[in-house]
């Protein structure tokens, strides 16, 4: 056996997880506090690694500060699509935001198309960490291992803030109980909003911080919306702790298994997620109740 | 009960009876009709696209027995579809090009996948049920990409024969149409029939409320895994015909987008109507071609018009008409 090829594997997973946790955490939070499957996550992914390109070539600042600023630019425009989209029919069934979003994620897209086409972008990483690093006897691309740290410190703040910042009280608070939480004070449609272009903000982080890595392309933003779901849905629909064992599971599954049985593994995850989905229907480590 | 009562609730039968009677002899019009349009000088590009939209209409009125009769939104109705296709197309390539024996076996397929699958999946309902379906179709896309002995991953599915009918060669352009035109005819009436049945008015209990619908005796269950299963098989046939219209199939017949795209045609032709997929999918084929000259716009205003659809317009087209039509019923009275 091969155990170099299983250690980079492996590490591929841990990297990939890192960005995973990042898109889960707002689409799980989006789904705690306002019952809403955003379906365009994945667009807004792909916002943020269009916006990341946008500041770099048509601004001409550097790779870090464009980080910064592509999340940045991609909050308001994300806040207001939930005031104008989202918004207006939060009466009706919790499967018509589902609808919505779907439609958002293509427009979205459609969008990106239109104004910079359809082919594929590559970032060379930024100057400090354009080098391999050995790891172990393998060489391997330090940004990968940089980048995976950022995500892990930004999803590390996130926790941080819903556990000991009186928002974050607010946010738990709703997602616990949202009639209570509301007849104590707290303004849930406001909080959505928030949360909604925060949740926007952190999946334009990820599709930024994950340029030098995954290459940029409309769809990019596809493939990581399905996995993400697999992991809210694996580790609980608006659970985080479920979104963080989620992200892992998911990536290290995806990376070890396509090592060694290409797409088969993918197959084969979607049938885990879809047992895991009847045998319990709120998700491993979900609460309350679903749909 | 009086004896005026009674007399009422004849005529109300006697109405109902010949509204029913109306509306299957207005299916049965529309197809002779649409039959009819080769014939009246209709260019062949426009039989050709038609043909699609019948297609679609058949997958699409699949979808809205499911979505919009039973309430299970679904986001992974390619599944059916798709595998169909892979089904007939295969079995056409490889053994005979006989349209009938195909569909039996694209049935036979999605049959013997549809059952166990809808057994476990009818257990969801609402959003978690939309996922897993998504969920679903996605294993079903990675599946056709992977198993290349058999699908011949991205390259898909190619050289599938010209269809016979009784040992007689269809070929591609009106006699491809007619027999789409009569398909989709049947499929019609046959669901118009169910949906009127105390069968589909059981369903319509469910899509209003699941644990009421339980608990005046309706096996749930049951009546949601039939459809499951119902609707799949009724996405089969229109997978068939469509794996012979373009003589192969690809993986992308069973990616997402094909789920939304299917959603969108019944949304925008109004959820529990049969004339709204239909007239849904005929929409969108042609507003399809029109936009197509640029991709990237035609998937912008895909996204617009299902916005737009789902926000200002939830009950579609068939809704603004009927509204419409209850206007001048109440002005004239």
């Amino acid at each position: 056996m091969d155990w170099n090829f299983l250690f980079v594997n492996i590490l591929n997973g841990v990297v990939y997880g890192a960005f995973l946790l990042l898109t889960s955490l707002g689409l799980s939070l989006v789904f705690g506090l306002g019952r809403v499957v955003n379906f365009a996550h994945g667009a807004l992914y792909a916002m943020g690694g269009y916006a990341l390109i946008a500041v770099m070539y048509g601004v001409g600042v550097g790779y870090w500060l464009g980080l910064v600023v592509a999340p940045l630019l991609v909050i308001p425009i994300a806040m207001a699509i939930e005031r104008a989209t989202i918004h207006p029919i939060r009466q009706r069934p919790d499967v018509d935001t589902l609808l919505v979003t779907f439609g958002l994620s293509s427009m979205i897209v459609g969008g990106i198309e239109y104004v910079w086409g359809t082919g594929t972008k590559l970032l060379p990483p930024p100057a400090p960490f354009a080098a391999t690093v050995d790891v172990l006897g393998n060489q391997y691309p330090l940004y990968r291992l940089v980048a995976a740290i950022v995500s892990l410190l930004v999803s590390a703040g996130v926790l941080a803030v819903i556990q000991f910042t009186p928002i974050g009280l607010r946010i738990r608070a709703i997602t616990d109980d949202p009639g209570m939480a509301e007849a104590l004070g707290v303004n849930r449609k406001r909080l959505l909003t928030l949360v909604f272009g925060c949740a926007a903000g952190l999946a334009a982080l990820a599709g930024a911080l994950g340029a030098p890595v995954f290459a940029i392309h409309p769809e990019m933003g596809m493939n990581i919306l399905i996995d993400s779901f697999l992991v809210v849905v694996l580790g609980g629909l608006g659970s985080l702790t479920g979104s963080v064992i989620g992200a892992f599971f998911v990536s290290l599954t995806k990376s070890i298994g396509g090592g060694y049985f290409a797409e088969w593994s993918t197959a084969f995850l979607f049938l885990v997620v879809a047992m895991a989905l009847i045998l319990r229907p709120t998700g491993i480590f979900g609460r309350g109740r679903v749909g | 009960m009086t004896t005026e009562a009674l007399a009422g609730r004849a005529i109300a039968m006697k109405t109902e009876a010949r509204r029913r009677q109306a509306t299957a002899l207005l299916i049965v019009a529309g197809a002779v009709l649409l039959a009819l349009l080769p014939f009246a000088g209709v260019r062949s590009f426009t039989i050709t696209l038609l043909t699609e939209a019948l297609i679609f209409a058949i997958w699409a009125m699949s979808l809205d027995l499911m979505t919009g009769y039973t309430g299970m939104l679904t986001f992974g109705h390619a599944a059916g579809f798709g595998l169909g296709g892979y089904a007939a197309g295969y079995f056409a390539r490889e053994v005979t090009a006989d349209f009938v024996a195909s569909l039996l076996v694209a049935e036979l397929v999605i049959l013997s996948v549809a059952v166990p699958i809808g057994f476990v999946a009818i257990r969801l309902s609402g959003a978690a049920f939309a996922i897993v379906s998504l969920c679903i179709a996605q294993v079903f896309f990675q599946i056709a990409v992977a198993w290349r002995s058999v699908t011949e991953g991205m390259d898909g599915l190619v050289g599938v024969p010209l269809p016979t009918v009784l040992g007689r060669t269809i070929n591609v352009g009106t006699e491809f149409y007619l027999l789409t035109v009569l398909i989709a005819g049947a499929v019609c009436l046959g669901l118009r029939q169910l949906v009127i049945s105390p069968f589909g008015r059981t369903l319509g209990a469910i899509r209003v409320n699941e644990d009421r619908a339980a608990a005046i005796g309706i096996n749930v269950r049951l009546h949601k895994w039939l459809v499951f299963v119902m609707s799949w098989a009724i996405a089969g046939v229109g997978g068939t015909l469509m794996v012979f219209m373009k003589a192969g199939t690809t993986p992308m017949s069973l990616y997402w987008i094909e789920s939304g795209n299917v959603l969108i045609m019944a949304i925008f032709g109004g959820l529990g109507t049969l004339f709204g997929p239909v007239v849904g999918a005929v929409s969108f084929v042609f507003l399809r071609d029109a936009l197509t000259t640029g991709f990237e716009v035609w998937q912008f205003a895909f996204g617009v018009v299902f916005v737009i659809v789902v926000l200002v317009f939830p009950s579609g087209l068939a809704g603004i008409v009927s509204r419409i039509w209850m206007l001048l019923w109440r002005a004239r009275s």
